[in-house]
């Protein structure tokens, strides 16, 4: 595979990449430099990239586990302090009344934990399969099911709360 | 559409048993302008997904080039190669090289210096025999004292 091929298959998955980055560590500067990485590896195991039937998958898998155990490392640092702005969004921007509800949303999914955040970004921002997300994160359709769902709910509670509370 | 709807697919959203297909009627819905007044409250949740969906990276990502490591590893191997070809070169040519004439002038050299230890080892055993003189002259004395 040569790097016009490989360019072909990942550029496409940069943003896909980039949010999952970006919703695991929460930090644009971060999830840019994990995206990065996640590219190099896959440049290095190149030759794997081909015998797997969905690079997409595969690569997505590996910015998971690459993201995660960046938190690991940096659990003790200041890594969750780092918020960035969503305010560049141009949807928010269009819509001043929802800046504050979508800026809370995106506040309780930072609260989320990591499955759960994980799930959530690639059933409900993604929209991928329930079968893809499993095999993904390595688990089952069930778990997936029932890690989503409380997510969801959690946003919800959460919101509600929030939204009650800003009326009264 | 109606609300009714919009509600029974929202409770299932939330148990996770909506469908990719029932949850696009839901994100269309809810970020469409026309929202029952007791539904308002999911609003935020939606457009927050739909602004997630949108986001960007604005980096440049650098593909990894395959060349320059290429290049890397070649001059590596062609360092190496030098190293070892002056390692080697540097101690054959520090291996003493004579000329014939040279060579011959050493051993004459080694020759003569065997000579000459030949010589003074002799020359050592005569001198150690004179001490045996020295003592014949103290004898002498203390006789004739």
């Amino acid at each position: 595979m040569d790097k016009n091929e490989f360019t072909t298959i990942v550029m496409p998955l940069k943003d896909k990449l980039y949010r999952l980055a970006k919703r695991i560590l929460v930090s644009t500067d971060e999830a840019e430099d994990a995206v990065q990485e996640v590219f190099l590896k896959l440049w290095k195991g190149k030759q794997q990239i081909e015998n797997y039937k969905n690079p997409e998958a595969f690569a997505i898998t590996m910015t998971k586990n690459y993201c995660l155990d960046r938190l690991k490392s940096k659990q003790a640092s200041n890594l969750k302090i780092v918020h960035s702005n969503y305010q560049t969004s141009e949807n928010i921007e269009n819509n001043i009344e929802a800046n504050d509800g979508v800026e809370m949303v995106f506040r309780i999914m930072e609260t989320l934990p990591e499955q759960q955040k994980i799930v959530l970004q690639l059933r409900d921002v993604e929209e991928f399969e329930f079968s893809e997300i499993a095999k993904m994160l390595d688990s089952t359709e069930t778990a997936i099911r029932v890690a989503l769902s409380r997510a969801r709910k959690t946003v919800r509670d959460e919101m509600i709360k929030k939204y009650n509370y800003g009326i009264s | 559409m109606e609300s009714v709807k919009i509600e029974k697919l929202l409770e299932a959203y939330f148990d996770g048993s909506t469908t990719l297909a029932e949850e696009k009627l839901l994100r269309d819905y809810f970020n469409n302008n026309n929202v029952a007044g007791h539904l308002e409250q999911y609003i935020p949740i939606f457009k927050g997904l739909q602004v997630a969906r949108e986001e960007r990276s604005s980096r440049d990502f650098e593909m990894p080039e395959s060349k320059p490591k290429t290049i890397k590893t070649w001059w590596y191997s062609v360092a190496a190669m030098l190293v070892v070809a002056f390692g080697v070169g540097s101690f054959y040519f520090s291996q003493p090289q004579y000329t014939q004439e040279e060579k011959e002038a050493l051993a004459a050299f080694e020759e003569s210096k065997n000579a000459m230890m030949l010589l003074s080892e002799n020359l050592n055993k005569g001198a150690g025999q004179l001490t045996l003189v020295e003592q014949f002259e103290i004898t002498k004395d203390k006789i004739f004292e």
